[in-house]
């Protein structure tokens, strides 16, 4: 039985379970497109306020944001309920999940499935904008399509692979929603404006610790300005693959600590 | 068929802080206790058993039924069902093993309980054809159709536990793994379910380990038992060897019809439980001494009135066990 396989049966039931309340699923959707709409707003009104932020315009700071929130929103549909290990610990329900005939890992993706369409919206908007205003400036060309793609692809890996190493601390801590604040919601709020206007301490841990300078901006630096060779691309997706992998490793030693609940 | 060898678990426990402020120092050092909540535990269980597998609260029957499917890694010591370890080839396991935890569902909460099925046909990679009898045959046995479209949530307890039976067996598996399926059930529902696994077992030579607090569950399906207490074995051998082993004590109560004064027992295979006025109740083990030879016996007070035999309470006995 293939994963994949599996994976779009156990995702379509979580769709279904969803759906049988159907006002919730409407008016969540609905509200999410506008809650990003907003976020964005809100970005835009600041950097509006200046031509430029450290070298980046501001249609190359959209960019930024726009590849960004395309990484986390593919994330989060594909692995939702990975970040709400923690739910899992506290109730035991993760007995549930180890009980079937599929990769553990792989079960807790596809729970509570949840197609972040809003995001996915929004981001594709703002990307296809931003990207037309910088080709009528000439600062990119068609040729920058694909490369925008592998660093979206890249991004997803890579916060897909932060998400998973900050969650499976929940077999040692239990609660982690406050890490992952730190890991998960921090880091994309700080990755969201061009690393250049952080200091230098930042900017170092926002590139080693949490390596998530790779998602957005490094790619930036070679398509939007050229001052990166097009290896920090391949960099990218190593930084990312490599990660996951220490991230899976990592996850086999949590769930053999696994301690399930009393009864 | 099951083979658990010398298994070993232990728990970290924080252990709370006596003193002043013992919430706060508890941010910044924690004590820890080493809790064994199974020790060295060894059995196993031939193909086509049916075991029960009881003992109080507390005692680390959950524990050891959670590392046989792969849910917890042992601290030490191996699990081996038909010869695979469950934590190590989990996904090989669970095909072969129909598990039931009583106080949980294994359906999807918001669905239809048909979608479930249909989701777990899908999974275990059951076809189309095979699905169908089977649940046919599940659902006449168990008695489903009534409430095959009704979301789970929506289920009295009677009906979620049938349907997560149903669940369990979909995908006829060798070893049934029970935990307290009888649990919150009235009594038709029980027997139902009994009459179920007795047919599974004897029928269909399933092996089924069953977890129960009921004893008229270990008395009318179990041919073996073992006890746990306090994460060690207690017992391990046929329900007859438990009876034989804890007796048949049966207390007698007489009312005679005129005071009685007792100053010794007729026999020493009687036992004096209470006196009052004309009343007496004593105990005698069934397997000594026969009710009607201790009837006799006791005559010797003074003519009798009234009888009343109270049965072995299989709890209270078991309790010495443990």
């Amino acid at each position: 039985m293939s994963w994949l396989r599996m994976y779009r049966i156990l995702v379509l039931a979580s769709i279904r379970s969803r759906m049988q309340y159907r006002f919730n699923f409407w008016f969540s959707t609905i509200m999410s497109a506008l809650v990003n709409a907003v976020e964005f707003l809100m970005l835009a009104v600041v950097l509006l306020r200046f031509d430029h932020i450290q070298g980046w315009t501001i249609v190359e700071c959209g960019y930024l944001y726009a590849i960004l929130t395309l990484s986390r929103a593919i994330y989060r549909s594909i692995a939702s309920d990975v970040h709400h290990l923690e739910r899992y610990l506290l109730s035991g329900d993760l007995d549930k999940l180890l009980l079937r005939p599929v990769p553990i890992l792989l079960a807790l993706m596809t729970q509570n499935f949840n197609l972040r369409f809003g995001e996915l919206l929004q981001g594709g908007a703002i990307l296809v904008l931003c990207m037309a205003e910088l080709m009528r400036q000439g600062q990119i060309g068609w040729t920058a399509i694909a490369p925008t793609l592998l660093a979206i692809g890249g991004g997803a890996v890579l916060l897909y692979a932060i998400g998973l190493i900050s969650a499976t601390t929940g077999f040692w801590l239990t609660r982690t929603s406050v890490l992952q604040n730190f890991t998960e919601d921090a880091a994309k709020t700080a990755a969201q404006y061009p690393m250049s206007i952080y200091p230098g301490w930042l900017q170092g841990i926002l590139t080693g610790v949490i390596p998530i300078a790779f998602a957005n901006y490094l790619p930036a630096l070679y398509i939007l300005k050229g001052e990166a060779s097009p290896l920090v691309l391949a960099g990218s997706w190593a930084v990312a693959l490599a990660l996951t992998g220490l991230g899976l490793l990592f996850w086999r030693t949590g769930v053999s600590r696994y301690h399930s609940t009393g009864s | 068929m099951i083979e658990v060898t010398h298994l070993n678990k232990t728990f970290r426990q924080l252990t709370p802080k006596n003193g002043p402020f013992q919430t706060v120092r508890m941010l910044f050092s924690r004590d820890y206790v080493y809790k064994q909540a199974v020790r060295d535990i060894s059995f196993h269980i031939d193909a086509g058993e049916f075991v029960g597998y009881i003992g109080p609260n507390g005692a680390g029957k959950s524990t050891t039924i959670k590392m046989m499917c792969g849910i917890l890694h042992p601290t030490s010591g191996t699990v081996r069902i038909a010869g695979e370890s469950p934590h190590q080839s989990r996904r090989n396991v669970t095909r072969r093993l129909g598990v039931l935890f009583g106080q949980r569902t294994n359906l999807w909460w918001d669905l239809p309980v048909r979608d479930s099925f249909d989701i777990i046909a899908a999974m275990y990679s059951i076809d189309g054809a095979q699905q169908q009898s089977r649940l046919g045959e599940l659902t006449e046995l168990l008695e489903l159709a009534e409430f095959m479209d009704t979301p789970v949530r929506k289920l009295s307890l009677g009906q979620r536990m049938r349907a997560d039976i149903a669940a369990a067996l979909l995908h006829d598996p060798e070893v049934l793994f029970l935990d307290e399926p009888t649990i919150g059930l009235d009594i038709s529902a029980k027997r139902s379910i009994r009459g179920l696994l007795a047919r599974l077992n004897r029928e269909l030579g399933k092996t089924i380990l069953l977890t129960t607090h009921d004893m008229d569950d270990i008395e009318q399906l179990c041919s073996r038992v073992i006890v746990i207490n306090h994460g060690q074995l207690g017992f391990d051998g046929t329900t007859e060897a438990l009876r034989q082993r804890i007796g048949l004590p049966t207390v007698i109560h007489l009312t005679y019809r005129s005071l009685v004064e007792v100053a010794e027992l007729p026999s020493p295979l009687l036992t004096l439980v209470g006196r009052e006025d004309n009343r007496l109740s004593v105990s005698c083990n069934r397997e000594e001494l026969r009710p009607m030879e201790a009837l006799r016996l006791l005559e010797c007070f003074g003519p009798i009135e009234d009888v009343r035999m109270e049965e072995p309470n299989f709890e209270d006995v078991i309790e010495q066990l443990y």
